[in-house]
């Protein structure tokens, strides 16, 4: 695959949260229309970097930029070009998942019809009988495959997923991550935070290994192949723990 | 805007389709209809019976029979106080002052309860009033309904996504806001109704749609907590709490607060040395009744040296009738200045309660509301003076027939002379020196300007919210 020019630039990166330090100086590039999967333990700042992208929380030091967009002073630029599904996102329970695409999209600006929301929903596989009925009545997974949904339709050149896969069963995870390798194929750009080391090198273009507020590996996809498994689980638990 | 709009219409489909707040709106506005209509029908039932009794005692008095003019003194009569058409939603001071007072000579009497309904009023149903139940327990409806507008969304993790998605702070503040001012609307709607109504009553629109709005500030002071503290607590727990510790301090701690310091900055007198006082300083008026009390020597040598003659018996007037209208008018002086004097005291405390405003909305929205009604504490002593008005008037319109159509030497004799006693009997149409009394409440500018300071405490509350939310908004992240 060529290189492109990097959708995402983040440059020795550092926040705090409730004052103290969370990341120590991150830094990692996310090349446009590529899959980059943000791999590491619980706390180790996955969130906290997509929450700084987003313009949440404001980085203490360095920067990070988000097609061309300095994310602390830009945000309502970064906020446009991309879509975020957030950690454990559960959507209105008493809305069913057309209302709750219909509200969001309708306030994103983004006009939708009901064919792409369906194609969508068909898509992350939501079986169609589910789709007007309150989301109250639906699994975890079923929720997450709203909550993907939503972020797809956005249709904005950059997506930003935290643990998209939680609650997916198996076979619901395979066609997420073929999913997302067809985004890369449209030329969007993901970066996806994740603890799966087998989702993230089936996926990922490259992988960041991020340890207590630190980049502590890289592992780029060799030219035509997936990342190895072994060595990014070996990298991921075998040197002390995180 | 139209991310507003729309994010308002959400939080209302939202209430539509949660059971609890369908069934707090449901309750709450059922009771809101029962006690508009019990307030409002009682009110109307007091009003019509007081113009009657009031019609009564005035026809009664006038179809007294022909009679020694003092004795008319002593018959006495009643006023009533009618309640102020906005009494339908607030009746303020009625339920716990007495509507009534009986006139007589010589004496001030306090006000009584006019009817076995005012009477019951005052025990606890007088107090759940359509006002109290808009002051005291829709705040508690707003917290349960509105709580969680924003605090939702964050534990949703729809916060995220929204914020993520170009929608700012604000705009999502706006929304939320909106939607609480819309339930305000239509919670504030039999306000508007019960304030509308007193219209044809011959309420100025302008004090009626004051009272409506006097509520309306004060629920949005409550709506603007709501969404503030939605927005900034991130537990609904926590939230819940501190909007329920808000309420019970604002209505029922400072109030009670604000009675004690008033009071004990403020002592009043204890009634029985302050009557004693008065009695003595009534005593040394002299007895109207007693033509030879010394307190009256002076006058006598006046009005001798005056006409040029040496005896009482030689005078144009009737001594006797000048001496009670002299000791009725010195009395009066005493009686009122020990009345102004109580009446200061009250109102000095009832202004130093209303001052604690600035500390609770509920007590700021009591006293704008009582003041706008026409069923404050200022209307009522009033009510007093007036009435007084009407006791010293006629009380001294009869003295004065005394005085010039009585014979001193009947009026001495009348007690061993029937024939004496007979031509001290004065026809009955000199009864007719009795006013027409019917009470009317303040004008509106003076009800308004009553309730200025309130409204101002309210008004400065809500801006200080909206401020603070618009830095909250600002700051807002998942
Ligand atoms: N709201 C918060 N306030 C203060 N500190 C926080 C907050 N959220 C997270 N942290 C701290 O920041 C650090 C990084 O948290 P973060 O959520 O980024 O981890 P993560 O890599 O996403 O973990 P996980 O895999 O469990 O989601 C942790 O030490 C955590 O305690
Ligand atoms: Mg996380």
């Amino acid at each position: 695959m060529t290189i492109a020019a990097p959708a995402i630039v983040v440059d020795d990166l550092h926040v705090s949260r409730a004052g103290s330090p969370v990341l120590h100086g991150v830094s990692f590039e996310v090349p446009a229309g590529s899959v980059y999967a943000l791999l590491g333990g619980n706390g180790a700042g996955k969130s906290t970097t997509l929450l700084t992208l987003l313009g949440f929380l404001q980085p203490s030091g360095g920067s990070a930029r988000v097609l061309e967009h300095n994310v602390a002073a830009d945000t309502a630029a970064v906020r446009q070009s991309v879509a975020y599904l957030p950690e454990a996102a559960t959507l209105y329970p008493h809305l069913s998942a057309y209302e709750n695409l219909d509200y969001f999209l309708d306030l994103a600006g983004a006009g939708v019809d009901q064919g792409a929301v369906d194609a969508t929903l068909d898509r992350v596989a939501l079986q169609a009988e589910a789709r007007g009925r309150r989301m109250e009545t639906y699994s975890k997974g079923m929720r997450q495959k709203v909550a993907i949904a939503l972020a797809l339709l956005r249709d904005t050149p950059v997506l930003l997923l935290d643990e998209p896969t939680s609650g997916l069963d198996p076979v619901a995870i395979d066609e997420f991550n073929a999913l997302v390798r067809s985004l890369s194929d449209e030329g969007r750009t993901v970066l996806m935070v994740t603890h799966d080391v087998y989702g993230a090198c089936q996926v990922a273009d490259r992988i960041g290994l991020l340890r207590r507020g630190r980049m502590v590996g890289t592992f780029d996809a060799p030219e035509g192949a997936r990342i190895d498994t072994e060595t990014v689980h070996s990298a991921f638990t075998g040197r002390s723990a995180a | 805007m139209n991310a507003a709009i729309r994010i308002a219409r959400e939080e209302w489909r939202q209430w539509r389709r949660s059971r609890l707040a369908v069934a707090a709106l449901t309750i709450f506005g059922v009771l809101l209809i029962v006690t508009s209509v019990l307030t409002a029908g009682d009110m109307l039932d007091a009003r019509q019976d007081r113009l009657h009794q009031q019609a009564h005692a005035e026809a009664t008095f006038l179809d007294q029979p022909a009679r020694h003019p003092h004795r008319m003194v002593h018959y006495g009569h009643y006023v009533f106080r009618a309640p102020a058409p906005l009494a339908v939603f607030d009746p303020g001071v009625d339920a716990v002052t007495g509507q009534s007072v009986f006139l007589e000579g010589h004496r001030q009497n306090g006000a009584m309860f006019a009817d076995a309904r005012a009477q019951a009023r005052a025990g606890g149903f007088g107090d759940l009033s359509p006002a109290a139940l808009y002051h005291l327990f829709l705040p508690l409806l707003l917290i349960a309904i509105g709580h969680a507008v924003i605090l939702r969304e964050r534990e949703a993790r729809t916060l995220g996504p929204l914020l993520s998605q170009g929608v700012t702070g604000r705009q999502l503040y706006a929304g939320k806001s909106l939607a609480l001012l819309a339930m305000i609307g239509l919670l504030s709607v039999p306000a508007l109704i019960a304030s509308l109504s007193a219209i044809p009553m011959g309420e100025p629109v302008s004090t009626a749609l004051g009272l409506y709005a006097g509520q309306l500030l004060y629920l949005c002071v409550w709506g603007a907590l709501i969404v503030l503290v939605s927005a900034i607590v991130r537990s609904r727990g926590v939230a819940l709490g501190l909007l329920l510790l808000v309420w019970f301090v604002t209505a029922l701690i400072i109030p009670r607060i604000g009675v004690t310091a008033v009071g004990t900055s403020l002592p009043a007198d204890g009634k029985i040395v302050s009557d004693m006082r008065m009695k003595e300083d009534i005593r040394k008026a002299g007895d109207g009744h007693n033509a030879a009390d010394p307190a009256f020597a002076q006058l006598r040598a006046n009005m001798l040296a005056e006409y040029g003659v040496d005896t009482v018996e030689e005078l144009p007037v009737n001594f006797r009738g000048v001496v009670a209208s002299t000791a009725e008018a010195r009395l009066t002086d005493t009686l009122n200045d020990y009345a102004e004097q109580r009446m200061a005291r009250e109102r000095a405390q009832s202004d130093g309660l209303s001052a604690f405003g600035w500390l609770s909305p509920y007590i700021a929205v009591g006293a704008a509301s009582r003041a706008l009604a026409g069923t404050d504490l200022a209307t009522h002593h009033r009510f007093l003076r007036e009435a007084e008005g009407v006791r010293f008037d006629f009380v001294q319109g009869l003295n004065a027939v005394h005085a010039e159509q009585l014979a001193y030497s009947d009026d001495i004799n009348r007690s061993s002379d029937p024939q004496a006693e007979r031509r001290t009997r004065v026809d009955p149409k000199n009864w007719k020196v009795l006013r027409d009394f019917r009470f009317t409440p303040d004008t509106a500018d003076v009800r308004i300007a009553r309730a200025a300071d309130s409204l101002l405490a309210l008004t400065v509350w809500l801006f200080a919210l909206i401020g603070l939310g618009l830095w909250a908004a600002r700051r807002m992240s998942p």
